[in-house]
């Protein structure tokens, strides 16, 4: 199993066993989210690889790249809410009635990095620039 | 005080179910191996030994580059009558070594993140 498999596995059954109940509030975070504040100390042309690791962690992939090694950290910060306003009718309603709204926010993001032979570090970008999901259930 | 006790009570009386579960992928790995591997003394052979072969392998500029992950994945759930309040954390430990032309140990990159983490519900805050 890889392990995107695994994380797969992991949402489906805290969805699953969520949809038990009137609200649900569900979130999943793979890493440390990082911000521009917690990169704020690298300096391009200055700082190191093994600066960033021990402030960051070690990456979760390295690549080869042209000008040196491209460092990859990814991290997700995905959140899921739900109401079922169905609930309220339950304690009237012969029938079991439904009405659900909800709605998911995946905040999957990287941050990369490139280092020059000695390992220094010469640009840094987040791969997406979009806000942190919120908990808002209603989808439209 | 006196707050903190009538919302416990509240939780108590709502209280439908808990759960906790867990999941691993990978062998852990031992901050001592990790520290015996020494830059310019290692060979490829004997980090094979002491890690077993690597869960990928990369080149990097002409040199080998190992990498060996495990993950840890922890889920809490607090399932109350009318709300419920799950969430899953995952983190990962990773190790990097990067292996010269004349097969021993050019750099050594590692992190343990796992390390500390706890089992929450609470989905809100980091």
């Amino acid at each position: 199993m890889t392990p995107w498999n695994l994380l797969r596995a992991l949402l489906l059954t805290t969805v699953a066993s969520a949809t038990l109940a009137g609200c649900n509030v569900a979130r999943l975070t793979i890493n440390t989210p990082l911000t521009p504040q917690h990169v704020a100390f690298i300096t391009e042309g200055r700082t190191t690889l093994a600066d960033v690791v021990n402030v960051l962690g070690a990456p979760d992939s390295m690549a080869e790249a042209e000008s040196g090694t491209t460092v990859i950290y990814r991290f997700l910060n995905a959140k899921y809410s739900r109401v079922n306003f169905g609930w309220l009718a339950k304690p009237w309603s012969p029938v079991d009635p439904d009405l659900i709204m909800s709605r998911s926010g995946f905040g999957a993001d990287a941050f990369e990095l490139i280092c020059d032979s000695d390992w220094v570090i010469i640009h840094q970008a987040f791969v997406r620039h979009g806000p942190e999901p919120l908990f808002t259930p209603y989808p439209f | 005080m006196r707050i903190a006790g009538v919302l416990l009570a509240v939780m108590i009386l709502t209280l439908n179910a808990c759960a906790f579960s867990r999941g691993t992928l990978g062998d852990e790995l031992k901050t001592e191996t990790i520290n015996s591997i020494k830059k310019g003394i290692t060979t490829r052979a004997d980090v094979i030994a002491q890690l077993g072969a690597p869960d990928r392998i990369l080149q990097l500029n002409g040199r080998d580059l190992f990498q060996y992950y495990r993950y840890d994945a922890k889920v809490g759930s607090l399932l109350l009558i009318l709300v419920n309040f799950s969430r899953v954390s995952v983190k990962s430990d990773d190790l990097f070594v990067l292996i010269n032309r004349e097969g021993t140990v050019e750099e050594v990159i590692a992190s343990k993140r796992t390390e500390g983490m706890e089992f929450r519900f609470w989905p809100w805050g980091d």
